[in-house]
């Protein structure tokens, strides 16, 4: 069986039991979409970096800043040569998202534990309430990496250049049927559909039963025979607020090999709500022809 | 006083960091399902979609009380104790105490904030549901609005 373009990026339940007490290198980071799961038990030695609380900026839609992400590093006892293993709820879909931000810091030495919390308890091992803490380090981020993450204007030449986007949302809300639901309209779009010539794989096709990665050969069916990219594609995932959209970033950039995948965070909530900006509805056949 | 009212007082003398432990503790009262519901849970019935968790939550008024039928998931703490929080607040209670509740609860319990947008619309839904179902069932408009 063929490997990950990227196979470090990805570490295994037993590693991380192996590893869990090397805290001088190795910092587990656990990333929920429940903001009380890792208070209910937890990896001994993990940390909680939760994606509200601690990774999105309090006042305006953006990350929090580069002091700040030097705060919480160095509040975790993170260390700029620190491998940061991340792992989560919900197939890693949060654990994506925090690898994505560190790696806008520039954090060099970051991975999944494939499989995520659901491998972690199916498998037995053990969990633990005690929250640990480690002696400060002084940490150094870098500028934020832009060539992992697309902003709007960008998002419209690439369509208007007639590049490859992922739109990662159900099909219902690729087709347009969906933009919110009736109670909330704060929380959604104004316009319903998708970036036009989007193709639609919803995040979770990447992940097998037990949590764990697709192998590469059924990656490769899915997103290359089927969805017709090629590794040296630009391409622009995206997807409502642009959290399960790291998910796919994650497997096109690490588990295929492609050089030039950014996150549209900006997402539909962004999109669907612009003056302006074309917009396609209907089924993924239909407009994909 | 009614008992919401005691809730909202308790949430909103803590600090940030009080108000995740208390949730946490009202994540493990939730009171198991009756089994006469179990099988409504099963066939999907009472789902609250909104949710990013399968979470059941029926609400219904018996001789003139409010009853919340509930189950949701271990590995979803914080729906979880959101339930739970309304069992403690309406169970018992006559309609009346639902339809006069704040409409932002989450807001004045000062849960909103930790929680952010995404997890808001799961906890949000499940409130609405209660009182979409109690305004119905106890013969006042559909629409609280």
């Amino acid at each position: 069986m063929a490997t990950y373009a990227h196979p470090e990026v990805l570490v295994s339940t037993d590693w991380v039991a192996e590893h869990l007490n090397d805290i001088e290198h190795v910092r587990i980071v656990e990333s929920d979409e429940d903001v009380l799961l890792y208070e209910t038990g937890h990896i001994p030695n993990a940390v909680k970096i939760d994606w509200v609380q601690d990774l999105q900026d309090p006042v305006i839609r953006d990350y929090i800043s580069k002091e700040k992400f030097e705060e919480l590093c160095a509040s975790r006892g993170i260390a700029n040569d620190t491998l940061v293993v991340f792992y989560g709820d919900k197939n890693n879909w949060w654990a994506c998202y925090a690898f994505w931000v560190f790696k806008l810091f520039g954090h060099e030495k970051c991975a999944i534990m494939d499989g995520g919390r659901q491998k972690w308890i199916a498998e037995g091992r053990p969990l633990t309430r005690e929250r640990p803490s480690f002696p400060r380090t002084t940490y150094r981020a870098k500028d934020p990496d832009l060539s992992i993450r697309a902003f709007r204007d960008e998002v419209l030449a690439h369509v208007q250049a007639g590049k490859p986007l992922i739109d990662v949302r159900t099909p219902a809300e690729y087709r347009g049927e969906l933009v919110h639901m009736p109670d909330y309209p704060q929380e959604g779009a104004l316009r319903a559909g998708h970036i036009p010539g989007a193709k639609n794989v919803p995040w979770s096709m990447a992940v097998r039963e037990d949590g764990t990665f697709k192998p590469r050969e059924e990656l490769e069916r899915i997103y290359l025979q089927e969805k017709g990219l090629k590794p040296d594609d630009e391409v622009i995932t995206y997807c409502r607020i642009g959290e399960r959209s790291s998910h796919t970033w994650f497997v096109l950039k690490y588990l295929l090999g492609f050089e030039h995948v950014k996150n549209y965070d900006g997402s539909w909530t962004e999109w669907g709500n612009l003056v302006g900006v074309p917009i396609e509805k209907g089924d993924p056949e239909a407009t994909q022809s | 006083m009614r008992k919401l009212d005691a809730l909202l007082e308790l949430f909103q003398d803590l600090e940030p960091a009080e108000r995740l432990e208390l949730l946490l503790d009202f994540a493990e009262r939730l009171p198991p399902l009756p089994p006469e519901y179990v099988p409504l849970r099963d066939a999907g019935l009472g789902m609250v979609h909104e949710c990013q968790s399968p979470v059941f939550f029926l609400s219904e008024v018996q001789d003139g009380r409010v009853r919340i039928y509930a189950d949701v998931p271990r590995e979803a703490p914080t729906p979880r104790a959101f339930t739970a929080m309304l069992v403690e607040a309406f169970d018992g209670e006559p309609p009346e105490a639902v339809l006069e509740a704040p409409e932002e609860l989450l807001y004045r319990l000062g849960i909103a904030p930790l929680l952010g947008m995404q997890r808001l619309r799961g906890l949000t839904a499940i409130y609405q549901k209660l009182r979409r179902e109690v305004a119905e069932k106890a013969g006042f408009s559909a629409n609280p609005r």
